[in-house]
């Protein structure tokens, strides 16, 4: 039976108890995919989804856009049942492994999938040489997508998620097979939207890219959530590291949890007419707070 | 309606892009090809001049009669050629939009999961009926040119082909559906299409059958399977002799085999998860 609770349509996505239990149909076994995953994600930001492999992150995608239905709980995009329909008129979605029609064009394949989201001919035909453009494949709409290298089908995959203009993008490893160069495009292409207004929802592996990218970000472990926050909260303010150098020519290299703390050691090494070099807040990298959450040193 | 057509153009494109649609245009191609070349040939030819002279004695056959055999040989030919090569080639559509990657994307869009099978159920449809009917006008207008005999209820083998067609091709999607597998989705319907056939002889097997329940069991088997030699007799009934066979009880209950086997189809669909 799945929940009904208040939902609101400020947050481009917003969970509540969502539940998946894969049955196992000859042994009876259950799976618990994602367990009472409650989660908000305001609109406009840039969010990261992480976790170790299993943690219920591609299920958790998949229940958002309906290619999984949850065992209990609800789902919403905009305030709308993620189930209908037509709550998944504005949403983008580049989804990880994906298989792209290879008979088609560049072009010929965002015309499909822009037909699909509701999009006129007239224009498609004005959006498509567009972000072609936009995303360095101008001169490849013509050319079927079996030639396409993994970056170019990457690319391609982005333009298809844009093609309508959406408000809320869902995209599942963006950057998977794409260059630096590639990297930095998409990157750019999507502080542009988020600029514009568009909730970007990445789900990804590289921790570095979230951290550099998104402002926030949930830890999924074990099909639920570990963490939620603003990434600048999370990883900020966790402790001052002091360098220097004692009156005796000793170096100093320290760590100190609290701002008090480091002001009483610096005071102390001042009386003690020794060197302060530099006092520098210390942050948790994502990864440090990725390992401390989740409990294991498995890449995300 | 723009979803739909834009499902429909994709399942052209693809067909289009398949090798095996382009054998099945090609195949047909070739059968036009052979009658062409039949038609041509000097036995034939007499035959025609032969039965076309009005003023022999012997009036054994008359034209019209000849023609009508011809008319529906060939369609009972193109019935069982059209429908096997039909089901052969629609085989791996469904499975290949069921792909993973491919159906999470389909799906993320904003469009209704029977919309999205019924899209591709209904272009593939039209992709063999574009065939059937290039196939069957062809035909037609060959024998048509050649005798100067237009004999229209030889069209009918176009909506009995298309009618048992789209019935099995229920049966590839929901076999499609459930297991993803191209090579069961042809196995199913092709034996549905032989076991129909052993069904047909029920005049002979009943009587054959000793025991109630066996006879109850062939008769309940009947009714249900599709009735794919029954509609090919009644089609060649009616071509040959143009009298009234009965064509309505295989075609209604045929349709209602082909409207279960989709509904679960889309029950199947839209529970599934991918």
């Amino acid at each position: 039976m799945l929940r009904r609770r208040h939902v609101n349509s400020d947050y481009a996505i917003q969970t509540i108890g969502l539940e998946k239990v894969y049955r196992s149909r000859w042994r009876g076994r259950e799976i618990r995919a994602v367990s009472d995953l409650s989660l908000r994600v305001p609109a406009g930001v840039k969010f990261g989804l992480l976790g170790a492999n299993g943690a219920g992150k591609t299920t958790f995608v998949k229940m958002l856009l309906s290619a999984v239905n949850p065992t209990a709980g609800t789902a919403t995009i905009f305030g709308r049942d993620a189930r209908e329909p037509e709550a998944r008129r504005p949403v983008g979605y580049l989804p990880e492994n994906h298989r792209f029609p290879t008979y088609l064009t560049g072009s010929g394949m965002l015309h499909f999938y822009g037909s699909l989201s509701g999009m006129d001919s007239h224009d498609r035909a004005r959006r498509v040489p567009e972000l072609l453009e936009q995303v360095g494949l101008k001169n490849w709409g013509d050319v079927r997508i079996r030639k396409f290298s993994k970056g170019m089908l990457q690319r391609l995959g982005l333009a298809q998620a844009l093609i309508h203009r959406p408000r809320l993008l869902v995209l599942d490893e963006p950057t998977d097979g794409v260059d630096p160069v590639g990297r930095r495009q998409i990157r750019d292409i999507l502080s542009t939207l988020t600029c514009a207004g568009v909730t970007v929802f990445i789900n990804s592996h590289l921790l570095s890219e979230v951290e550099t990218f998104c402002d926030y970000v949930a830890i999924l472990k074990k099909g639920q959530l570990a963490l939620e926050g603003k990434m600048s909260e999370l990883l900020a303010g966790r402790g001052y590291r002091v360098t220097g150098q004692t009156a005796a020519g000793e170096i100093i290299d320290r760590q100190l949890p609290t701002r008090e703390e480091a002001n009483r050691f610096i005071d102390q090494i001042r009386a003690g007419n020794g060197w302060i070099e530099a006092v520098a807040p210390t942050v948790n990298s994502l990864e440090d707070l990725f390992i401390l959450t989740t409990g294991d040193d498995k890449a995300a | 309606m723009k979803v739909l057509s834009a499902l429909i153009a994709d399942t052209f494109q693809e067909a289009r892009a398949r090798w095996l649609f382009r054998g099945l245009l090609g195949l047909s191609t070739l059968l036009i090809a052979i009658f062409l070349f039949v038609l041509k040939i000097d036995l034939v030819e007499g035959a025609i001049s032969f039965m076309g002279i009005e003023s022999t004695s012997r009036h054994i056959w008359d034209i019209r009669h000849f023609v009508n055999v011809s008319y529906s040989w060939v369609s009972i030919v193109l019935y069982i050629w059209g429908t096997f090569l039909a089901v052969f080639a629609s085989a791996g559509l469904i499975p290949t939009v069921l792909e993973a990657g491919r159906i999470s994307l389909l799906l993320s869009k904003p469009i209704s999961r029977p919309m999205l099978l019924l899209g591709r159920y209904v272009g593939n449809f039209l992709v063999v009926a574009t065939n059937h009917i290039y196939l069957i006008c062809s035909i037609w207008l060959i024998i048509g040119i050649k005798t100067h005999i237009w004999e229209p209820r030889f069209l009918l083998a176009i909506p009995i082909s298309l009618l048992i067609f789209s019935v099995l091709l229920c049966v590839v999607v929901l076999v499609g559906v459930i297991t993803e597998s191209s090579a069961l989705s042809v196995m199913a319907p092709i034996a549905l299409m032989l076991i129909s056939t052993i069904l047909a002889a029920r005049g002979i097997v009943l009587k054959l059958l000793s025991s109630e329940f066996s006879r109850d069991l062939w008769q309940v088997l009947y009714w249900i399977v599709p009735k794919v030699y029954d509609l090919g007799n009644a089609m060649k009934q009616i071509i040959l002799y143009d009298h009234e066979a009965d064509i309505l009880t295989p075609i209604w209950t045929s349709a209602l085999f082909g409207a279960v086997m989709l509904s679960c189809a889309l029950a199947v669909f839209q529970k599934r998860d991918f």
